[in-house]
């Protein structure tokens, strides 16, 4: 219909209806959310980190809540690859939604091998390069924070697909944009930010960490979201690409000022462990904040741009 | 909503509320993860066993009981009759009852809550096995629901101190039962309370033979398997899976060695020995 505004969003090869999505390693395998929702509302579908192989994950205590926030170290726990394929897809075959696969390695030839097993996969409509996660030993973080490993990691995983390939990147780093530059030269259709920064959390009666043996979690949650907001600003002014703002989004109010600064759609993480259907109520809220304000599509929120005004101190 | 929200012991209420509509009926052990906040701090919803499901003036009421213990709780204590609150539920498993004619119940304070939902289920299932339900804390004061508790069973009382009841912990208390013959080794055991102590009633069932099913109490994420915040390990070769064990949220190692399960989605309800209460207290 012409008069309802349009929220669709180009990420390469991949159109999305609307710009929400659930963040990978927040909404399982979309299963788990399936009574509480109409999966086929949603823009598109990030599933958790797949590895190549099972990975059982980090310790027992894997979580603690602290102010405003969620510290959590999973180990990216996973059914491994060749589970994923045979029991998890078939799910998605039914659902109208685009499906995202998040994708982790050890490796830059672990990464290149999920993603040519994906590329295989005609379910799967994108994948994204998680080069960021902070609670695993060997990989995660060291992708996303060293600029050399990242240029050939991105370029090795384009050269094997042609679907929407996405790197979501960590705020760890000195100067992110010089990241989604790196992104962007090698090929990326997206980039998406922020994954989870370290942090940690004491018991002062126990003297240790609240994380047990895992010592550090990810933190998530409305506590990272100015950090999340600044990075994406950033980012959105140093590179051509679709940005995809993570980071603390817990309503349709959080989601508007990601899309002011720039971003070109958003993922929701923790508030969906809080209120299931918060993608929904976010895709609802969105397109009547658009008839309410005459907007015809997403980008002309951007206008004025809040950048402009304060871009020349930086 | 909420009908009644009342102390009933020192830092412990009981919420009443009107059962929600088109709910699934809870099984004794399953929970609900409750909306403690209406900001972002506390953030995450907390979980709370179904306590109890009676019918009050014709209407049926979903008990909650709990402790207050931090932020959340307290929250949730200051709510007020007519207000209405945002839970997710029933959530995970719930016990297995068998009917046997000694049924041992063991908590330790707040872990009370759903064992009297087992006592009323195992009541109506087998009017007559006998009850035995062992409940303390550190010390006298800290007791509490000895009336309510009277009247679904033979109440043991135990203290820490020995301030009110038996003198010793829950394990001690059911080890002096046994051996005086006052509970038969063939009675089965639903227990719930801190993990220390269920590791010792755990021991216990191994040495006298008995069953026994703990309901696990600990942090969770979502409550639906999503965040997988709540991985407890499992001793692999103890693990039961039959229909009436169903266990969707295991995650092997690739040696086989470590079996991780999600509390929210395969418990909170586990057979005794499943649990390998070691690396779970490391």
């Amino acid at each position: 219909m012409s008069g309802l505004p349009d929220g669709s969003v180009h990420i390469g090869p991949l159109q999305l209806k609307n710009p929400v999505m659930p963040a990978s390693g927040t909404f399982g395998y979309a299963e788990e959310y399936a009574s509480f929702m109409n999966l086929n509302l949603l823009g598109a579908i990030v599933v958790k980190t797949i590895t190549l192989k099972p990975r059982v994950g980090s310790y027992p205590h894997r979580s603690a809540e602290v102010a405003s926030g969620l510290l959590a170290s999973i180990g990216l726990q996973n059914v491994g690859i060749e589970r994923f394929i045979e029991d998890k897809l078939p799910f998605f075959e039914e659902l109208k939604t685009p499906l995202i696969v998040n994708i982790g390695g050890e490796s830059i030839e672990d990464y290149v091998s999920l993603a040519n097993s994906l590329d295989q996969q005609a379910t799967v409509r994108g994948i994204e390069l998680n080069v960021s996660c902070p609670n695993v030993r060997k990989g995660g973080m060291h992708f996303g924070v060293d600029p050399e490993v990242l240029r050939e990691l991105v370029s090795r995983v384009r050269q094997v697909t042609g679907k929407a390939l996405m790197v979501k990147l960590t705020p760890a780093v000195t100067d992110i944009r010089l990241f989604a530059e790196i992104c962007q030269r090698q090929g990326a259709d997206a980039v998406s930010l922020i994954n989870a920064p370290v942090g940690m959390a004491v018991d002062i009666k126990t003297r240790r960490s609240r994380l047990g043996k895992n010592l550090t979690g990810g933190l998530t949650g409305p506590a990272i979201k100015p950090l999340a907001l600044y990075c994406v600003w950033r980012v959105c002014r140093a590179v051509d690409l679709p940005v995809i703002g993570i980071g603390g989004i817990s309503s349709l109010e959080d989601a508007l000022e990601f899309f002011i600064a720039g971003a070109c759609a958003v993922q929701v993480g923790t508030w969906n462990f809080i209120n299931p259907r918060i993608t929904l109520d976010i895709i609802e809220g969105l397109e009547k904040y658009m008839v309410e304000h005459h907007l015809k599509s997403l980008p002309e929120i951007q206008v004025p741009k809040i950048g402009e005004a304060v871009t020349s101190n930086k | 909503m909420v009908t009644k929200n009342e102390p009933v012991g020192e830092n412990c209420c009981r919420l009443t509320l009107d059962f929600p509509k088109d709910s699934l009926l809870p099984i004794p052990g399953q929970f609900y993860n409750i909306r403690c906040s209406d900001r972002t701090d506390p953030l995450l919803r907390r979980p709370f066993s179904m306590h109890r499901l009676r019918k009050e003036s014709g209407i049926l009421c979903l008990q909650i009981l709990y402790r207050v213990i931090g932020k959340g709780t307290e929250w949730l204590s200051a709510r007020k009759k007519g207000e209405t609150l945002d839970l997710i539920g029933p959530l995970g498993n719930g016990f297995v009852l068998n009917a046997r004619t000694d049924v041992v119940l063991a908590a330790r304070g707040i872990g009370i809550a759903p064992l009297c939902a087992v006592a009323e289920a195992v009541r109506s299932m087998a009017p007559d096995s006998r009850l035995h339900i062992l409940m303390g804390a550190r010390f006298k004061d800290r007791v509490f629901y000895q009336k309510e508790l009277e009247r679904l069973g033979n109440l043991h009382l135990y203290t820490d101190d020995g301030s009110l009841g038996f003198r010793g912990r829950a394990p001690e208390l059911l080890l002096h039962l046994l051996e005086t013959g006052k509970v038969p080794g063939t009675c089965s055991l639903y227990t719930c309370g801190p993990a220390p102590m269920l590791m010792e009633l755990s021991a216990l069932s191994q040495r006298f033979g008995f069953e026994g099913q703990v309901a696990l109490e600990t942090h969770m994420g979502c409550g639906f398997g999503a965040c997988l915040s709540c991985a407890i390990p499992l001793q692999p070769d103890s693990i039961k899976k039959t229909p009436l064990w169903k266990k969707p949220a295991l995650q092997w190692s690739e040696d086989g060695r470590t079996c991780y399960s999600l509390i929210c989605k395969d418990g909170p309800v586990y057979d005794i020995r499943e649990v390998d209460w070691n690396e779970w207290l490391a």
